[in-house]
C-alpha cells in the first residue's frame, strides 16, 4: 500500500494579508481623493514657465554680490542647525533619564504617562513650533533654535531612552550586585554599551537639523531657506538654483561628515592595548562640534535674557490665556475633519510614490563591489539625484510642481513624495547593500536572468526592511504634510497657519490637538503594521 | 560557612548552583527561607545598607557580565564602584583612577599589557581573567564564583582558583565557587557541597572525598 500525501494548502498569513489589502484600499481612496480619477490635474499652460525654471539649472546665479548673500545665509542656517541639535542632545539626555524603563522599573503607569507627555512636542513639526514661538518671542534668533531644539529634544529623549533600555543588562545587574548605586551602575554598565548608538544618533540629528533650519528659513527665520523663498517669489530662477546647489552642498557635507563619524563609532580602530589611546578623528569631531556650537551662539548673538524678559513672559501668558479653553464650534471641527482627510491622503500618496521609486532605483543606487565603470557612474549619478531630491525641502518642490499641476492635494502629495524618495531611495539602497549577495550569485550561476535572480534572491530579503522603512517614513511624512500645508499646499497645515495669522488662539489649540492626535494615530497604525510584518 | 573556608558547589546543570550564588549576593530573591550574609539578609535590606553589604561580596558571574565596549581598565575598576562616589566614577571614565591597583591585579592574572584594550576584543579566557581582576580590586570579604575557570586551560584554571582562594584567605573571608571539574574542587576547596534539583545531597570535607567518589557523584546526578 502506498501512502499518498495530500498537497498541503498554501498557507498565507492572514494578518499580513489584511494589512496588505487595507494598505491598497487606503492608497486607492487617497488617489481618488486627490482627484486623479475625476477630471484634469495637469496645467499645460505652466509648461513654459517650468521650461524656463529647468533651463536655469545650468546657469545658476554667480555674481559676487549674490554669492556673498548666499554665504551669509548658509552660515545662519548652519548656526541654527548646530545650536538646535545641541539643545536637542541636552534636552534628550535629560529627558532620556526621565523616560527610560530603567528609571521607572516596574512602575508602568508613570512610564506611560511621561511617554505620553513626550508625544506632544514630538507630534508638532519644527515649522509649527517656529510659527508658535514667533508669536511669543518676536523675531529673535531663539525662535529658530528652540523650534529645532524642542521637537528634536523630545524625539532624542525617546530614542536615547530606547537605546539605553535595549542594551544587554548583565553588566548593569552585576555592578548592582557588587554594591554600586543605580546611577553609577548605569554609567559603567549601560552607558558604554549604548554610547556608540547615542553618539551616532546625535550626529544624525545634526544632519537632520540642517534640513530643518532650511525649512524654518522658508517661514521667515532667515538663512538659506529664506533666500530661496525670496528668489522664488521674485521669479529669479538663476538665484533659486544657486541656493538649491548651496543647500545640496551643505547637505552633502553634513551627510558625509556625519556618516564618517558614525562609521568610525561603529567600527573603532584597534589600538595597542598597553597604553591609553583615543580615536583622533572622533576627538576632532567632538571638539569641532563644541567649537561650532560656541561659534553659532556668538554668530546669532543669542541672549538668554530674551527668554525671561518681561515682554516674553507677558506675551506667553497672553497667548496661553487666549488659547484655553480650546474652540469647539461645529464648523471648525468639520473643517478640521476634512483637512485631516486631505492630510492623510497626501501622506499616503507621497509614501506610495517614494517607495515605488526607491525600490525601482535601488538596484542602480546600491554600491556593489566588482562591477564595471559604467555601472559605477550610473550609481553615482542616481545617488546624486537622490541627494538633490532630499536637499530641497518639500514646500519648494510643491512650488515647482505647481508650474505643471493644478492646485489641490496632488501637488502637495507629489512634492512630499519627491522629497521622501530622496530619503527612502538612500535607505533602501543601503538596505539592499546589506542583503546577503550569495543567494543571488547562486541563482545567477545556475543560469537565472538578472531580473529573476533579483526577484528570487534579493526581493524576499529586501521586502520586509523596505516596508518597515516606508511605514517609518510615513510617520515622518504626516508631520511634513503639515509643513507643506503651512505654506499653502492644502491639508491641516493651511488651517493652522490661517488660525495663527488671525490670532485665533482658541482655534489654534484645537487644531494643534488634532495634529497631535493625527500623528499619534499614524504612529500607532504604522507600529502595528510593522509588528505584523515582523 | 566559616571565615577562611573555601567551599565548592557541585552538581549537574539546572541543579541550582547559580541560583544559590544569586540568592547570596541578593540579585535573586529567595522563594522560601532566607540567607544571612555578613550578618545581614540581602533580601530584607534596602538602599545604602544593601549596597554596603553587596560591596563586601564579590561575584564572578557565569556569563562574566563584563561591559564589552568599555576598556579593560574600566571594567576592572567597576569592581570598586560600590565604594566610589558617582562623581569619582564619572571622572575615572575620563582619566582612570587607581591605575596601580588595576595594574597589579591585571599582572596577577597575566593581562597587564591589555589594560587599555576594549574588552570585547579579548578572547573568552582573557575576559574570564578580567572578571577575576575585577573581583581582585574589589577586595570583598566573600567571593562568589560561578564556574570561574570554565574557559581557562588547566594551568590557568589552577592559578585562578589559587588567586581566588588567596583573596578570600587574605582578608579572613570565604570563597563559594560552583565548579564542574571535580579535580579542581578537591584541590582548591576545603568543603564540597553537592546540589541536585535545588536540594543539598552532599556536604563533606574535601579531605574525606576521593576523586573517583566525586566523579561518581557527578555520574549519578548526570
Amino acid at each position: 500500500m502506498t501512502a499518498v500525501l495530500a498537497a498541503p494548502p498554501l498557507h498565507r498569513d492572514r494578518r499580513r494579508w489584511a494589512w496588505g489589502l487595507g494598505g491598497l484600499v487606503v492608497l486607492g481612496w487617497s488617489l481618488a481623493g486627490a482627484g486623479l480619477f475625476s477630471g484634469p490635474v495637469l496645467n499645460p499652460s505652466g509648461l513654459r514657465q517650468f521650461g524656463r525654471f529647468a533651463a536655469a539649472a545650468l546657469s545658476p546665479a554667480h555674481d559676487a554680490e549674490f554669492l556673498r548673500v548666499l554665504a551669509e545665509a548658509t552660515l545662519v542656517t548652519v548656526a541654527y542647525a548646530a545650536l538646535g541639535a545641541a539643545l536637542a542632545v541636552v534636552l534628550g539626555s535629560l529627558g532620556a533619564v526621565a523616560v527610560s524603563r530603567t528609571t521607572w522599573g516596574r512602575r508602568r503607569a508613570g512610564w506611560t504617562a511621561v511617554r505620553g507627555v513626550l508625544a506632544v512636542p514630538r507630534g508638532l513639526h519644527e515649522a509649527v513650533w517656529g510659527l508658535l514661538l514667533v508669536n511669543v518671542l518676536g523675531l529673535d534668533p531663539w525662535v529658530g533654535v528652540l523650534a529645532i531644539g524642542i521637537p528634536y529634544g523630545a524625539v532624542t529623549a525617546k530614542v536615547f531612552a530606547d537605546l539605553l533600555d535595549e542594551v544587554p543588562r548583565g553588566g548593569y545587574e552585576a555592578l548592582l550586585a557588587s554594591g554600586a548605586g543605580r546611577g553609577t551602575a548605569a554609567l559603567y554598565g549601560l552607558l558604554p554599551q549604548a554610547a556608540g548608538g547615542l553618539l551616532s544618533y546625535s550626529f544624525y540629528r545634526l544632519e537632520c537639523a540642517v534640513r530643518s533650519a532650511v525649512v524654518l528659513g522658508l517661514i521667515g527665520a532667515g538663512g538659506l531657506g529664506y533666500q530661496l523663498a525670496l528668489s522664488f517669489a521674485s521669479l529669479r530662477w538663476e538665484q533659486v538654483w544657486a541656493a538649491v546647489y548651496a543647500l545640496a552642498a551643505l547637505c552633502v557635507l553634513a551627510d558625509v561628515g556625519g556618516r564618517a563619524v558614525r562609521r568610525r563609532v561603529a567600527e573603532p580602530r584597534s589600538a595597542d592595548g598597553s597604553r591609553p589611546a583615543r580615536d583622533r578623528v572622533l576627538v576632532v569631531a567632538g571638539l569641532g562640534s563644541l567649537a561650532l556650537v560656541a561659534w553659532s551662539w556668538w554668530f546669532l548673538a543669542l541672549s538668554p535674557a530674551t527668554l525671561t524678559s518681561a515682554r516674553t513672559v507677558d506675551q506667553l501668558s497672553y497667548v496661553l490665556d487666549a488659547a484655553w479653553p480650546p474652540a469647539t464650534e461645529g464648523d471648525l471641527l468639520t473643517a478640521i475633519g476634512s483637512a485631516a482627510v486631505d492630510t492623510v491622503q497626501m501622506s499616503v500618496i507621497a509614501i506610495a510614490v517614494a517607495t515605488a521609486g526607491a525600490v525601482l532605483l535601488s538596484g542602480v543606487a546600491a554600491r556593489r563591489p566588482g562591477t564595471g565603470p559604467a555601472r559605477w557612474a550610473a550609481g553615482l549619478a542616481v545617488r546624486l539625484i537622490l541627494l538633490l531630491l532630499r536637499a530641497v525641502p518639500p514646500p519648494v518642490w510643491a512650488l515647482v510642481l505647481l508650474f505643471v499641476l493644478l492646485p489641490g492635494v496632488l501637488p502637495g502629495a507629489l512634492a512630499l513624495g519627491v522629497y521622501a524618495l530622496g530619503v527612502l531611495g538612500r535607505l533602501v539602497a543601503e538596505a539592499s547593500e546589506e542583503v546577503d549577495g550569495r543567494p543571488r550569485a547562486a541563482l545567477r550561476a545556475s543560469g537565472a536572468p538578472p531580473l529573476g535572480a533579483w526577484l528570487y534572491g534579493v526581493l524576499p530579503a529586501l521586502g520586509g526592511p523596505v516596508l518597515a522603512l516606508a511605514l517609518y517614513r510615513w510617520e515622518v511624512a504626516i508631520r511634513d504634510t503639515v509643513l507643506v500645508g503651512l505654506l499653502g499646499a492644502g491639508g491641516i497645515g493651511v488651517l493652522l497657519s490661517g488660525r495663527i495669522a488671525a490670532f485665533d488662539w482658541a482655534a489654534v489649540t484645537t487644531v494643534l490637538a488634532a495634529i497631535v492626535l493625527l500623528t499619534l494615530a499614524v504612529d500607532l497604525v504604522s507600529e502595528r503594521a510593522r509588528a505584523a510584518l515582523r | 560557612m566559616a571565615a577562611g573556608e573555601r567551599v565548592a558547589v557541585v552538581g549537574a546543570s539546572g541543579a541550582g548552583k547559580s541560583t544559590l550564588l544569586g540568592v547570596v549576593n541578593g540579585s535573586v530573591p529567595p522563594t522560601a527561607g532566607g540567607v544571612r550574609v555578613h550578618g545581614g539578609d540581602p533580601a530584607a535590606l534596602r538602599g545604602r545598607e544593601l549596597r554596603r553589604l553587596r560591596a563586601r561580596t564579590g561575584t564572578i558571574h557565569q556569563h562574566l557580565e563584563l561591559v564589552g565596549p568599555l576598556r579593560v581598565v574600566h571594567n576592572v575598576n567597576a569592581g570598586r564602584l560600590g565604594s566610589w562616589s558617582a562623581a569619582r566614577a564619572l571622572r575615572s571614565l575620563v582619566q582612570p583612577h587607581g591605575l596601580d591597583d588595576v595594574r597589579s591585579a591585571l599582572e596577577q592574572v597575566g593581562l597587564a599589557d591589555r589594560m587599555f584594550e576594549r574588552t570585547d576584543r579579548l578572547s573568552g579566557g582573557e575576559r574570564q581573567r578580567v572578571a577575576l581582576a575585577r573581583v581582585l580590586v574589589q577586595r570583598p570579604d566573600l567571593v562568589l564564583a560561578d564556574e570561574p575557570a570554565s574557559a581557562l586551560d588547566p594551568a590557568l584554571a589552577d592559578e585562578a582558583m589559587r588567586l581566588l582562594g588567596e583573596l578570600a584567605a587574605d582578608r579572613g573571608g570565604a570563597l563559594l565557587a560552583s565548579l564542574h571539574d571535580p579535580a579542581l574542587a578537591l584541590r582548591h576547596c576545603d568543603r564540597v557541597v553537592g546540589l541536585a534539583a535545588g536540594r543539598v545531597v552532599l556536604d563533606a570535607p574535601a579531605a574525606s572525598l576521593t576523586l573517583p567518589e566525586l566523579e561518581a557523584f557527578y555520574g549519578v546526578v548526570r
